[in-house]
């Protein structure tokens, strides 16, 4: 099964579901429009965006449908602008949430929900240009004086960076769980899945 | 926007660049005006790259665009360097902040709405078919492209029923609010996701035939003075580089 290449009927359900997570992020970045705000899309997006992951989960059954998701999200956020980083970032957590799901021989709905918390890292990608070469920021701005330095540096302190990346794990996880309890609730009953 | 993402109307566009151009520029303003690379001792180069967007607007005639970002990028480009020496405390905090984050993100993200807006789908997946991409990320592509109006306006119906049954913001049951949108969405757009993979299976898509396109697309005068402009920065960053070496 796993040795299969990937035919049109994936890709296309790649790019359905595809459509469908990004809507659905795309409609919380509106919500969360400001910026202070902003890092809290880590934690949102995963969870709510969990949902239609964990559904798109079920239609996985070859190597490398994850990895493509993953990749297409970070074209997505350098063609709105967001920078390349989600897609260096994205590519990396999509085949290792792939390798999770595929270790699970994509039936096992523990490693499903493990594989979604993996995914869900690429968010944190679109964080990294804020913590990315603070001090060449800061020199430029050295005649606003010490206090404006250190203000800055407490709002975008070092230590949110990881901060952020395992906020962004957890929550995909719980939005695991919750995307799991939902196709019980609704879709296997209805025989979507 | 969300209804313009890659659907532009061809006739009305004014000047045209090429897809690739397109990215090149993403990937400059990225590491540049974003990422922050190079900003020691080149303190114009952002303001500089920040114009670049606005004369895109503009040329493309997305007047109203082009005014609301310039106004908003002055403003918090002055509040941030008038007003971030005066104030102290909470306020300083809460100004910089927010003024600093805008400042970074917006002209990335107006490139970005002008790509999206001004690119058609066909013009894109030619471009990817030029930098040879792999199929197996071109079709997913398109198909989400195509898919996208779908979702929206599924999503947009799917609200206004939930809101007649006060399933919404300040409603009676805000509780429901997420399963009641978010189920309705995914069941019926993965039943519409399955008829539209069998429409696209009978016109050949994913097949073992290479596919064409009637898209023409390649690099005019514009192209060139604008891969000339992203090449700048670059080369001021890597001149200084060089004469250390």
């Amino acid at each position: 099964m796993k040795n299969e290449k990937l035919k049109g009927k994936d890709l296309i359900n790649v790019g359905i579901y595809s459509a469908i997570y990004f809507v659905i992020i795309f409609a919380l970045a509106m919500l969360g429009y400001i910026p202070i705000f902003m890092p809290l899309l880590c934690v949102v997006g995963p969870i709510i965006g969990g949902i239609p992951f964990m559904l798109f989960l079920t239609k996985v059954k070859k190597f490398g449908m994850i990895l493509v998701m993953s990749i297409i999200m970070g074209i997505l956020m350098l063609l709105t602008g967001m920078g390349y980083y989600a897609l260096i970032v994205g590519t990396i957590s999509g085949l290792l949430a792939e390798l999770v799901y595929w270790s699970g021989r994509y039936k096992s709905e523990s490693k499903a929900v493990l594989a979604s918390g993996v995914f869900s890292v690429w968010i944190w990608g679109n964080f990294i240009p804020l913590f990315t070469n603070i001090e060449g920021y800061f020199s430029t701005r050295q005649d606003f004086g010490q206090q404006y330095i250190d203000t800055l540096t407490n709002l975008m302190p070092a230590w949110m960076c990881p901060t952020l990346l395992v906020s962004a794990f957890l929550s995909g996880i719980i939005g695991g769980l919750l995307g799991k309890a939902i196709l019980k609730k609704h879709f296997i009953g209805a025989g979507l899945v | 926007m969300r209804h313009s993402m890659m659907q532009s109307d061809v006739e009305n566009r004014g000047l045209i660049l090429d897809p690739r151009t397109k990215l090149f520029l993403l990937i400059t303003m990225a590491t540049f005006v974003l990422g922050g690379a190079g900003s020691d001792g080149l303190w114009f180069l952002t303001p500089c790259l920040c114009l670049i967007p606005l004369v895109l607007l503009l040329f493309s005639r997305k007047y109203k665009a082009a005014i609301k970002y310039s106004i908003i990028y002055l403003t918090m480009y002055f509040s941030f360097h008038y007003f971030g020496q005066k104030t102290t405390g909470i306020t300083n905090f809460l100004l910089l902040g927010t003024t600093g984050i805008i400042t970074r993100f917006m002209p990335n993200l107006m490139l970005g709405l002008y790509v999206v807006s001004t690119t058609t789908v066909s013009e894109f997946t030619a471009a990817m078919l030029r930098l040879h991409v792999s199929e197996k990320l071109i079709i997913p592509l398109s198909v989400m492209f195509r898919f996208f109006p779908t979702v929206t306006d599924e999503f947009s119906s799917i609200n206004a029923a939930m809101r007649m049954r006060e399933i919404s913001f300040g409603g009676k049951n805000v509780k429901k609010m997420l399963e009641y949108r978010l189920v309705p969405l995914l069941t019926c757009s993965s039943r519409i996701g399955e008829e539209l993979s069998a429409a696209a299976l009978t016109r050949g898509l994913g097949g073992n035939v290479r596919r064409t396109n009637v898209c023409e697309i390649g690099f005019h005068i514009q192209d060139f003075i604008l891969i000339l402009l992203c090449f700048v920065p670059f080369l001021l960053v890597i001149l200084p580089l060089s004469r250390v070496l």
